[in-house]
C-alpha cells in the first residue's frame, strides 16, 4: 500500500515536473488550427461542481466560487439561477487534494463547506457551499 | 455668405472635418431603382474621384433616394458602383459632378453570379452541416474568403494536402503575399480527414453547382442606412491593415500584417505613409498585428515571426526594438499582442509566445522577457492560446484564452493566476479592451457573442449578436457606452447598446476583412475606424445619428 502511494506521489511529481518544465517548451508552434476545437478532453483531471446554497434554503445565484490551488493561482466561476456551479478543465496534474472550493456572496459569510469526493479519481467532485445572511 | 460658407469650410477642413475643395462643391444625389423592385431601398452606392485613393458611400432610403453630403465630393468625374446582393450596376458607370452638383438615376440588374456577392456569413449559413461541421472553417477565413473554397473542385482525398499545407501557412498570409512558417505547426490527421470530407459536401468537386441554396442577408434600411462610409485605398496590395487607431492629430495609424512596415495615413488626403521597421529575422514572415499606444502616446506593435516588440517614438518617428532574447528565441518564436497601457507603474510590458501558449513579460530596464506559464492550472493536451490583452492601472494583465473558453489575470507583483471560465463554454475570447469603469469587453469568436467582464465584480455578462455566423473578432465600447463590433465574415460592422439590446449593422461596400476596431470619441456622433486586412483598404464609418 505504501508502496502504491509512493509511486503515485513520484508519479505526480514527475507530472508537475513536465508541466511546468516540459509543457511550456512544446512547440505548436503558433495559434489555433482548424480541427482544435476537437481536441484535448483525454488531458483534463476531474471536474469540480455543486450548489451554494443558504444554510436551510435554497441554492443561491450569482455567488462567486473559488477553486484555490495550493501551489497558488484559482480559477473563479459564479453560479447560476438555481445555485449551481460548474469548474471544468483543471489538469489532471492537480492533486484534488490540493484544490480547496469556497464561496462567497455579497451580504452572506461562508458557513460550511461539504465535499463529496468520489469513488473514481477521474469522477467529478461535488462540493457544496452553505452561505448565511450576515 | 458664400464668403462666409467658405471661410467655415476652410475652417473645418483645418479641422480635418471635410475636403479642402469643399466650399466648391455641390451635393450628388440620386434615385436607385430595377426592373424587379422599382425604387430600391439599402443599396449601398459608392463614388470614386479619377485618380483619387478615397472612396465615398451613402445607402438608399426607402424611396430608393441617395444623397452625398455636400462637402465631401469636389467636382470632377466619378466612377460609380454599387452593392446589393443579388443585383449589379446596369448604368451609368460614372457620373460627372459639376460646381452646381449632379442628379443621377442608377439602374440595377439581376446578376447572374450571385455566388460571387455572398458574404463568408451567408456561405455559412447557406451551406448544409451542423455547426460542429463548419467551425473549422472559420480559421480558413484569416487568409481567404469562404468562397474560395465552395468553389474549388477538390475531393476529400485531394484536399488533405491541401489543408496540410495551409497549415503550414503563417498567420500573416492574404492572397497577395503567401508566408510559410519556419517552424512546422502540428497538424492532427482526423481532424484533416474529418474536414476534408466536409469540404468535399459543399464544393463544387460533385457538380457544377451547388445543391443547396445560396441565401442572403436582407439589404440595410431605416438606421443602418444612415451612414456615411469612406474608403481609403492603400498603394499596394500587400498592405494588410490589421489594427488602426487614430491619433490625437486625427491622423490614421495601423499595423501591416505582412510587411514590416507601421503604416500612416491622413484621412484628409488620403496620402499614406510607411515606417520601415527593422527585420529581425531575414528568412521568417514579416509584418506586425497588435498596435497599442502607451500613456504617452508612443506606439508598440508585436512583431509575430520577427520575435520582440517594437516601440515607436510619435515625436522623432524612430523605432525601438526589443528582440526576444537568444534563449528563448528559436523559429517558433512569435508575438501576436503587445500590453504597454500600464508600463509608467512598473517599466514592464505583457506580451505572449503563441507557440508556447505563454504569457510573456519584457522588462524595459533589461530588455529580457520572461516567460510565464497562465495555463498550468489547466489541462495539457487541449487547446489554449493567450490573445487580446489589457492592463490596469496597478499593470496587472488581463487576456483572452483564445483557444478555449477563459479570461486570465496575471498579478502584476506576485504572478499569482486566477482563470475565470466565460459562461458559454468553447468561446474563444478574442480581443478585448478596458474601459474607464473596470469593465473587459470582448468578443467571443466562436459562441458568436460580445461579452464583458467586470473586473470588481467578478462577473460577466454576454449578448449574442443578432445575425449567426458573424464570429466577431473585436469589440470598442464608445464613450456612449454603445458597442463597435467587426470582424472577418459578415462584411458589417455591429453597433449595439447593451442596455436597451437595439443593435444596427453597417453593410459595407465591398468585402471586408475586419480585425481590431477603433472607435474615435473625439467627434459627434462617434466615427469608426478599421482596416480591410484582404483589401488593402482603411475604413471610416460616420453614422448620422
Amino acid at each position: 500500500m505504501s508502496g502504491m502511494i509512493f509511486d503515485r506521489d513520484w508519479l505526480r511529481i514527475a507530472l508537475i515536473v513536465i508541466s511546468v518544465f516540459a509543457a511550456p517548451q512544446h512547440p505548436r508552434a503558433g495559434g489555433v488550427n482548424f480541427g482544435d476545437d476537437d481536441q484535448g478532453t483525454a488531458d483534463k483531471g476531474p471536474a469540480y461542481f455543486g450548489f451554494v446554497r443558504e444554510v436551510g434554503g435554497p441554492g443561491i445565484a450569482d455567488a462567486k466560487v473559488t477553486a484555490s490551488l495550493k501551489a497558488g493561482g484559482a480559477l473563479v466561476t459564479r453560479t447560476d439561477i438555481m445555485g449551481v456551479y460548474k469548474i471544468p478543465g483543471v489538469g489532471k496534474d492537480i492533486n484534488p487534494d490540493d484544490v480547496t472550493i469556497s464561496c462567497a456572496k455579497d451580504g452572506y459569510k461562508e458557513a460550511n463547506v461539504v465535499r463529496r469526493p468520489g469513488s473514481d479519481p477521474k469522477d467529478p467532485i461535488e462540493t457544496e457551499c452553505y452561505l448565511q445572511k450576515e | 455668405m458664400t464668403r462666409m460658407l467658405c471661410l467655415a469650410a476652410a475652417i473645418a477642413f483645418l479641422l480635418g472635418a471635410i475636403d479642402s475643395n469643399a466650399c466648391r462643391a455641390q451635393s450628388l444625389a440620386g434615385s436607385v431603382s430595377s426592373a424587379e423592385e422599382s425604387a430600391m431601398e439599402g443599396v449601398l452606392v459608392s463614388v470614386q474621384k479619377s485618380g483619387s485613393p478615397i472612396a465615398v458611400t451613402v445607402v438608399s432610403d426607402e424611396r430608393g433616394r441617395f444623397r452625398f453630403p455636400a462637402a465631401r465630393l469636389s467636382p470632377g468625374r466619378y466612377a460609380l458602383r454599387i452593392r446589393a446582393v443579388g443585383y449589379e450596376l446596369d448604368g451609368p458607370q460614372a457620373v460627372q459632378l459639376g460646381a452646381t452638383g449632379a442628379e443621377v438615376a442608377i439602374r440595377l440588374r439581376r446578376t447572374s453570379d450571385l455566388a460571387a456577392q455572398l458574404t463568408n456569413t451567408e456561405w455559412f449559413i447557406s451551406m448544409p452541416g451542423t455547426a460542429d461541421d463548419k467551425r473549422p472553417l472559420i480559421e480558413c477565413m484569416s487568409c481567404h474568403t469562404v468562397e474560395r473554397i465552395v468553389r474549388s473542385t477538390y475531393d476529400a482525398e485531394q484536399f488533405i494536402p491541401v489543408l496540410r499545407r495551409m497549415a503550414q501557412y503563417a498567420n500573416n498570409t492574404i492572397q497577395a503575399r503567401v508566408q510559410s512558417r519556419v517552424a512546422a505547426r502540428e497538424v492532427n490527421d482526423a481532424s484533416v480527414r474529418k474536414l476534408a470530407s466536409y469540404l468535399a459536401t459543399i464544393n463544387l468537386s460533385r457538380a457544377s453547382q451547388w445543391d443547396y441554396e445560396l441565401q442572403t442577408l436582407p439589404r440595410p434600411k431605416g438606421r443602418a442606412a444612415h451612414v456615411v462610409i469612406t474608403e481609403y485605398e492603400l498603394p499596394r496590395q500587400t498592405i494588410a491593415p490589421h489594427d488602426v487607431r487614430t491619433d490625437a492629430q486625427g491622423n490614421v495609424w495601423y499595423s501591416n500584417f505582412v510587411e514590416n512596415f507601421l503604416g500612416e495615413l491622413d484621412p484628409r488626403t488620403g496620402a499614406n505613409r510607411d515606417y520601415a521597421i527593422p527585420v529581425l529575422k531575414p528568412d521568417f514572415p514579416t509584418g506586425t498585428l497588435d498596435l497599442e499606444a502607451d500613456a504617452e502616446g508612443n506606439l508598440w506593435l508585436a512583431m509575430m515571426f520577427q520575435a520582440g516588440l517594437a516601440r515607436f517614438d510619435m515625436t522623432t518617428k524612430t523605432f525601438r526594438i526589443f528582440p526576444v532574447q537568444s534563449e528563448l528565441n528559436d523559429d517558433a518564436m512569435q508575438q501576436s499582442m503587445v500590453m504597454p497601457h500600464a508600463l509608467n507603474v512598473d517599466g514592464k510590458v505583457w506580451t505572449n509566445d503563441v507557440a508556447r501558449q505563454a504569457i510573456m513579460r519584457l522588462d524595459l530596464e533589461t530588455g529580457l522577457y520572461q516567460r510565464i506559464d497562465p495555463f498550468k492550472l489547466l489541462s495539457r493536451g487541449h487547446p489554449h492560446s493567450p490573445y487580446g490583452m489589457a492592463a490596469d492601472a496597478g499593470d496587472n494583465l488581463y487576456f483572452m484564452d483564445f483557444g478555449d473558453e477563459n479570461i486570465g489575470r496575471v498579478d502584476a507583483r506576485s504572478g499569482a493566476i486566477t482563470i475565470y471560465p466565460t459562461p458559454t463554454p468553447k468561446s474563444r475570447p478574442r480581443r478585448t479592451m478596458l474601459d474607464g469603469d473596470g469593465r473587459l469587453w470582448f468578443t467571443e469568436f466562436t459562441a458568436n457573442k460580445l461579452a464583458m467582464f467586470d473586473l470588481k465584480a467578478e462577473s460577466f455578462k454576454e449578448w449574442n449578436v443578432p445575425t449567426p455566423h458573424t464570429y466577431p473578432y473585436d469589440v470598442f465600447a464608445d464613450k456612449n457606452g454603445e458597442l463597435w463590433s467587426g470582424g472577418m465574415a459578415s462584411d458589417r460592422v455591429l453597433r449595439f447598446d447593451p442596455q436597451s439590446g437595439r443593435s444596427v449593422e453597417y453593410l459595407l461596400p465591398r468585402s471586408t476583412n475586419i480585425r481590431r476596431v477603433f472607435v474615435d470619441n473625439s467627434t459627434d456622433p462617434v466615427t469608426f475606424w478599421a482596416g480591410n486586412n484582404h483589401g488593402a483598404e482603411i475604413l471610416r464609418i460616420e453614422p448620422l445619428d
